[in-house]
């Protein structure tokens, strides 16, 4: 009964957070299954959607510009990461981890210090404060709206007649070069967009937290995997809608699952180890035989190196 | 029109297993032309189908298509001209995406993709009517991911996107080379009706030489990078398979004698 109650009491605060987190594992999601390029920008795009974001509130830059700001440079980075794969045929992750290498020390430039306070300046948050909810409802609201809003734009882009072409380089580069696609410009863009959408999820964090730090992305991609095997397994990956919804639903599931874990009091540090086995429970499931006969994960996978 | 001009590509160059895979090869085919391409293994045809779609850049050489000179163009910017059905069929098509998805990234190949709605209900009866005439019933499953078809049935459906759209050049690569020999076949069949009907630029690389001289107006036999033989018109309604063989063991005598 503790427990329940335990939980019960951190669900808005939790899914507060997941709401945010959904647009890193948007970011992890897009990449892996639109564009068959596994990418770990993620884990430094994060981190300077955050740094970037502060530093512009700090400057006097509204809340809003501020994190399109933020996004634009988690873009910038998307790019150089695909840029770099593109032109020296460095495998995709490898490519990933080098820029989150260097965005560490880009992070820590744009700050000037490891961790930037930002209690005082305003945030997108405050839009909703008329409607006087609780802090994280107002989260909830707030980020809820902004994820079914990318949610119902993304569908609506990958069934133009441009996101078709984009996921096609991803379902086989090949073919689409020789439909008169330019597998560059999809992948780069495509990369883009992913960045864009850790760096707003960075920078939605930093506005939630009040804080920005250079260690905020420690982890968060391992989190986000998580977090979309988890989708992936509750919905299927059979059509469009069910794929871009995964992030969404997994994001939520997962955090609540972390949540029912602190609850039941598992010290914090032994999170990472339960993430872990939620990640392997979700991978060796289907090998197992126990997901659902229709969820329809594609016999093989073929990604670019 | 295309016309390739001292097209030359070595792979390995300056190593000890140095290849002249393209050796000074001159062709021109004229509008409507359907030829047949025939030669050894390894003689090249590939190769220079390669070049001619831009998944190949030549060392040397020429090429232009319509009086245009697309020797340098990369293959996305090529494939408003060069339309190509690869041997293997999984090539052709993307796997995870619907017929209907395929169908128009084939028809974007004339027509750039924009920030437009992609599959309408105008384009879904285009495609529905196109792929008709299979006969293979692939009509009635648009929203069918192209992984659960069979080879053949992809195949066919890799045809009908390239001929989609009337491609100024059309490229087959012994595209019925991996199908049994009822669903090649069908799709030879599928092949000749939409080439002549459309009156397109046509190369069809074969090693059924009966095929060579049944279809087309023109033979095109490769060696070692370069055109060996031409025929058309009289001469290749004359031609025998034996005397189309013949070539063929000219070539392995030299390389008897060489080796
Ligand atoms: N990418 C490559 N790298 C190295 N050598 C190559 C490459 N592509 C072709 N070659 C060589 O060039 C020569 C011509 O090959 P090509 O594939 O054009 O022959 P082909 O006429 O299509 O033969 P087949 O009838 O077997 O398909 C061969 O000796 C081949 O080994
Ligand atoms: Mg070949």
């Amino acid at each position: 009964m503790d427990i329940l109650n335990a939980w019960i009491a951190l669900i808005p605060v939790t899914l507060a957070q997941s709401l945010i987190l959904s647009f890193v594992v948007l970011a992890v999601m897009l990449p892996f299954r639109i564009l068959s390029f596994p990418d770990l920008t993620s884990e430094g795009s994060y981190p300077l959607g955050g740094c970037v974001c502060a530093v512009a509130l700090i400057a006097g830059v509204p809340p809003l510009p501020a994190l399109l700001i933020a996004a634009t440079a988690g873009f910038l980075a998307g790019c150089a990461t695909a840029f770099i794969h593109l032109r020296f045929r460095i495998h995709t992750l490898l490519a990933g981890i080098l820029i989150t290498t260097m965005l560490y020390s880009i992070n820590l430039r744009i700050m000037g210090k490891a961790n930037q306070p930002i209690f005082s300046e305003p945030k997108v948050y405050d839009w909703l404060s008329p409607l006087s909810l609780s802090a994280s409802w107002t989260k909830i609201v707030l980020v809820g709206v902004l994820a079914l809003v990318t949610y119902l734009v993304l569908n609506l882009w990958f069934t133009t007649e441009r996101g078709t072409a984009m996921r096609a380089v991803g379902a086989n580069s090949d073919m689409a070069e020789a439909q008169g696609i330019n597998v560059w410009r999809a992948t780069i863009g495509g990369i883009g967009l992913a960045g864009a959408f850790s760096a707003f999820g960075g920078g939605l964090m930093v506005q939630s937290q009040g804080f920005a730090d250079v260690n905020m992305g420690l982890g968060v991609l391992i989190n986000a995997l998580a977090a979309l095997m988890i989708g992936e397994a509750i919905l299927g990956r059979t059509t469009l809608r069910r794929q871009l919804a995964a992030p969404f639903v997994g994001a939520v599931v997962y955090y609540q699952l972390i949540s029912v874990c602190l609850a039941a009091g598992l010290p914090p540090g032994d999170l990472k180890i339960a993430t872990g086995v939620f990640v392997l429970v979700m991978l060796a499931a289907p090998t197992m035989g126990f997901r659902r006969r229709n969820a329809g994960t594609p016999a093989k996978e073929s990604f670019r190196e | 029109m295309l016309k390739i001009k001292d097209a030359r590509r070595v792979f390995f160059q300056g190593m000890p297993d140095e290849k002249v895979a393209l050796d000074g090869l001159s062709l021109t085919l004229a509008r409507g032309d359907f030829a047949i391409v025939i030669g050894s293994n390894g003689a090249g045809k590939s190769t220079m189908m390669n070049a001619v779609s831009g998944a190949l850049m030549l060392d040397q050489g020429s090429i232009h298509i319509n009086g245009a000179d697309v020797t340098a163009m990369p293959v996305h910017a090529r494939a408003r001209h060069v339309a190509r059905v690869f041997q293997d069929p999984m090539k052709g098509t993307a796997a995870s995406m619907t017929i209907a998805e395929n169908m128009l990234l084939a028809e974007m190949r004339q027509n750039p993709a924009r920030l437009r709605r992609g599959l309408t209900r105008a384009r879904r009866e285009t495609y529905r009517e196109h792929l008709s005439y299979l006969g293979l019933g692939l009509e009635d499953r648009l929203d069918t991911p192209v992984s659960l078809l069979s080879g053949g049935q992809r195949q066919s459906l890799s045809l009908v996107m390239a001929v989609s759209g009337e491609p100024d050049i059309l490229l087959l690569d012994e595209h019925t080379a991996a199908l049994d020999p009822r669903t090649a076949d069908l799709v030879l069949n599928a092949t000749l009706r939409a080439v002549t009907a459309l009156k397109l630029t046509t190369m069809m690389v074969t090693h059924n030489m009966a095929h060579a001289l049944e279809y087309g107006n023109r033979i095109i036999m490769l060696d070692a990078g370069k055109v060996l033989l031409e025929l058309s018109g009289e001469e290749k309604a004359r031609a025998t398979v034996p005397d189309l063989i013949g070539h063929f063991s000219v070539k392995s005598d030299r390389m008897l004698l060489g080796a």
